[in-house]
């Protein structure tokens, strides 16, 4: 290595010569693909370039301060209620022997599948004047004195108890492959559970728990609706309101690049934090789970403890879901309900399909690849989570756009046809900006499953003359499968209830449930919209069941 | 593991296939269709379309979305847009259409005929559809109808803590707000948003139902709103919202005067428009007496077609005074109505 450049290893001919040497095809194709994950992101970043609209100075001087208020303590109180409950589920879950435990395992996943307005709109329902909580109390005969859930407070509530799934499924995936040997290890030197939980792991499952956390926080800062509902200005508001009440594209991109300056700052805060604590794997990725048996009276507070946010997050909403749908179902339930679902499902299936395969191919390729630069940035594919759905979709309109335009052209010199658009306006773009949106949802899970496989067996294995992919189907892939699962399952999820990004990209033939939901709720039907949303939850229980079953054990 | 991503691919591949195949783009502009790109997402609408294809044999492709995406979209897509009508729910986003080059004028005689001057463009790049009053929706336990009179009036330190009314976010209070700013000037519309804050009974949240419900339930008096979600409410399937809705007097504002500001879901000819011959068809069929009927009385909104009568329920709050403004104008003022709206602190 040193001969290279033993005099100048600085010069640019020598880092050129290195560049050259160490652009192996795994380098090469992973910024192919970062290429045309970036490249949409790109496509509205250039506007950074042209300086902030003239309301700029408008939002800054009236909203900007409201914006930021909101949504860090949208960030700090949603945090701590997806922490609470997704770290505390996903260890009782993983540890402990108790009745129902295997319902309770999807269960706690099935809150993910009702959109988080729908959400809102079901919890301001029940604490609605006139809903039901009323009519229970009154009917029992007692006063109702009504709580706003309709604030601040009210929607970090919502939104965490909608989304603390994705720490659930991050850390269970790491609770249930940590060896024993380490609880018994703490055991038999005398440390109490409580004490081997907050001492060993916990800082142990750190990588995972922050990845789901992450996720959180992106979703937060992204959603829309139900900020929208309760009144609460956020960034996104703000994005929307500049783009498109104030015409100023170049203002939303000015507050989106500060969204995304905010989570990268979150995101290297914790990295910095991490680096000095980096626990590498154990090396026996033993996957018999041994679960404790604890006495009757304990197992039911593990089982009430599980069952709480199950019941605030799922069976509550949906409760009230179900008494809208009773009330409705004459008027909006039809048969074509079902053609939908099958849609919406094989264009979940297939997003989630294509997002795990290149967030393997990130992962992976860059490890393979030599080049230390390719490393650093593979992890830039997961800027589209922290950018709302509806300008992903122009960033990915602007690109095709101009390929479908250039197609036109060559086309009807050569051949005098007019090809039309054969990109914009099909299944093609619309997965694309599915996948550009939530690759983040599945590089998280596989990353940091990935992060714990040590690297000794992989590089024995290539010592032994077997090349990197069939390595990794042979042993990398087996021991992160785990981390996989979980990545589709939410990616699938996130498909199915995706809405601004859709509405603009859909096919004129293409329907989803989402969509469907959209067009009653957004008009104040919000009771209408119960069953289109009961249908998604369904859709999204078929999957999650199955994938749970087979995978994680 | 290997036979499941199989599996998995094999569905997903099956289940989009049958969309793609449908899907052929270019093939569509040599079939008998109508692109329509809406923001009207409502029950009646979808009955329309479906009539519409039966009587003339050309199918109604739909994109729904909000008329803002819609038309960043069909900026965007420019000359190769696909779309051949925008629909849209206020009048201001249609004058904005208008303004960015996405649609065309279009010479009808029966749209000219039908539609009055002041519900469409002057110059027929859109038309009105149908109409909606933002009315005064009040306590009849706690409020004397006769304390009502114009918007102006909410103003007044009367109403201070009481009154309902939703975000600046939406484009119906944008609307109002601009309709203001036209008639009393940019000053006196400043100052009326400034005391319409301080009047409030809450921070804006909620939708106009649940301004209603809030003036049922206690926590103001008058709600600004729609007057077909009042219609909608009435004939709910929801107890609770019948018995909300039954609790409010409908107050017309301004009778005296200008009359009360009404807005008009409406539509244009996309300028690049593959199929405009369908697209005025369209329209016109919009405007004709049967589709009329269905919009009247399945929505609650006002007709745009002088020979429908409103449904009977509207027809029970009287005729009403109705200001002739050019709804154009909305469009105009309303990037000055969301600033005035945020300097004022108007959630």
């Amino acid at each position: 290595m040193k001969q290279a450049g033993s005099k100048n290893i600085f010069s640019f001919k020598y880092r050129l010569k290195r560049l050259k040497r160490d652009s192996n095809k795994w380098a090469i194709f992973t910024l192919l693909i970062l290429f045309l994950i970036v490249l949409p992101i790109v496509s509205i970043g250039v506007k950074l370039f042209s300086g902030p609209g003239e309301t700029w100075s408008h939002i800054v001087d009236n909203l900007l301060l409201d914006y930021l208020g909101n949504s860090l303590f949208l960030i700090f109180a949603c945090g701590a209620i997806v922490l609470l409950f997704g770290v505390s589920t996903a260890w009782l879950v993983a540890r402990y022997e108790f009745p129902l435990r295997k319902q309770m395992e999807w269960l706690l996943i099935l809150p993910l599948a009702i959109p988080g307005y729908i959400v809102a709109y079901a919890y301001a329902g029940i604490f609605d004047y006139g809903g039901t909580l009323q009519l229970i109390l009154e009917a029992v005969g007692l006063e109702f004195v009504r709580f706003d859930i309709m604030n601040k407070s009210g929607l970090a509530f919502v939104l965490g108890i909608s989304l603390f799934p994705y720490v659930y499924v991050s850390s269970r995936a790491f609770f249930l492959n940590q060896a024993n040997s380490l609880m018994e290890a703490s055991e038999m030197l005398g440390v109490g559970p409580v004490k081997t939980f907050f001492k060993l792991m916990l800082p142990m499952a750190r990588p995972a728990i922050v990845a789901g956390l992450i996720l959180v926080l992106m979703e937060v800062l992204n959603d829309y609706g139900a900020a929208k509902y309760f009144g609460v200005n956020t960034f996104t508001t703000g994005i929307f309101r500049s783009w498109f009440s104030l015409e100023e594209p170049e203002t939303a991109v000015y507050l989106s690049a500060l969204l995304i300056v905010i989570v990268f700052t979150l995101i290297l805060l914790e990295k910095f934090q991490r680096r000095k604590l980096r626990f590498n794997s154990n090396r026996d990725n033993n996957m018999r789970i041994y679960r404790k048996k604890v006495s009757p009276k304990n197992q039911l507070i593990i089982f009430l403890a599980v069952l709480l946010p199950v019941v605030l997050g799922f069976l509550l909403p949906v409760a009230q879901l179900i008494y809208w749908a009773t009330l409705t179902y004459e008027n909006v339930f039809n048969l074509s309900f079902l053609t939908i679902s099958v849609q919406s499902f094989g264009i979940a299936l297939l997003t989630a399909f294509v997002s795990v395969i290149i967030a393997v191919i990130l992962i992976f390729f860059s490890k393979w690849s030599r080049l230390g630069f390719v490393k650093n940035i593979a992890k830039l594919g997961v800027l589209g989570y922290a950018i709302p759905g509806a300008v992903v979709a122009i960033g990915i309109m602007i690109p095709t756009i101009f390929i479908d335009r250039w197609l036109i052209d060559v086309m009807d010199y050569l051949f005098n046809v007019d090809l039309g658009l054969i990109l914009t306006g099909t299944l093609v773009a619309l997965i694309y900006a599915y996948v550009v949106r939530f690759l983040a949802v599945a590089y998280n899970p596989i990353e940091s499953t990935a992060l714990k496989v040590s690297n000794a067996i992989p590089d024995s294995s290539n010592m032994l003359g077997v090349g990197n992919l069939r390595t990794f189907f042979k042993i990398e892939f087996p021991l992160i499968r785990t981390g996989i699962a979980s990545a589709f399952i939410l990616v699938f999820i996130d498909v199915l209830k995706e809405l601004p990004l859709t509405l603009i990209l859909k096919p004129f033939h293409v329907n989803t449930l989402a969509v469907k939901a959209y067009e009653y709720a957004s008009d104040e039907m919000v009771m209408e919209a119960a069953i289109p949303s009961l249908f998604i939850i369904v859709t999204v229980m078929l999957p999650v069941i199955f994938l749970n079953r087979l995978l994680i054990k | 593991m290997k036979k499941l991503i199989f599996l998995i691919a094999l569905v997903a591949f099956s289940a989009c296939k049958n969309d793609t195949n449908k899907n052929g783009s270019s093939s569509e502009s040599e079939e008998n269709v109508v692109n329509v790109y809406t923001h009207r997402h409502y029950a009646a609408d979808q009955l329309l379309f479906k009539q519409f294809e039966e009587t003339t044999r050309i199918k109604v492709n739909v994109i729904n979305a909000s008329a803002d995406e819609l038309i960043q979209k069909m900026t965007i897509e420019g000359a190769q847009s696909p779309a051949d009508v925008l629909i849209t729910v206020d009048a201001g986003r249609l004058t904005r259409a208008k303004d960015q080059n996405l649609l065309q004028p279009i010479e009808s005689d029966v749209l000219n005929r039908i539609i009055a001057p002041h519900l469409k463009d002057s110059e027929n790049y859109w038309f009105g559809l149908t109409k909606r009053a933002r009315i005064i929706a009040y306590s009849k336990e706690r409020v004397d109808s006769t304390d009502l009179s114009t918007y102006e009036d909410l103003a007044s330190d009367k109403w201070k803590g009481k009154i309902l009314i939703r975000s600046s976010e939406n484009i119906y209070n944008q609307s109002l707000l601009a309709s203001l700013i036209v008639h009393n000037g940019e000053k006196e519309a400043t100052k009326w948003t400034e005391a319409m804050v301080k009047n409030m009974a809450r921070s804006p949240k909620g939708n106009d139902r649940d301004q209603v419900k809030a003036v049922v339930g206690g926590e103001g008096d008058i709600a600004v709103v729609n007057t077909y979600y009042i219609g909608n409410m009435l004939n709910s399937t929801n107890p609770e919202e019948v018995k909300a809705a039954e609790a409010v007097g409908i107050f017309f504002p301004n009778q005296e005067g200008r009359g009360a500001h009404i807005n008009v879901s409406g539509a244009g000819v996309a300028r690049y428009a593959p199929n405009k011959e369908n697209a005025i068809k369209f329209i016109e069929f919009l405007i004709s007496k049967e589709a009329q009927e269905v919009f009247a009385n399945s929505n609650y909104e006002y007709p745009v077609n002088p020979i429908v009568k409103p449904a009977p329920l509207l027809q029970q709050w009287g005729e009403f005074k109705e200001d002739s403004l050019t709804l154009s104008k909305l469009g105009e003022f309303n990037k000055k109505a969301v600033l005035t709206f945020d300097e004022a602190g108007w959630k």
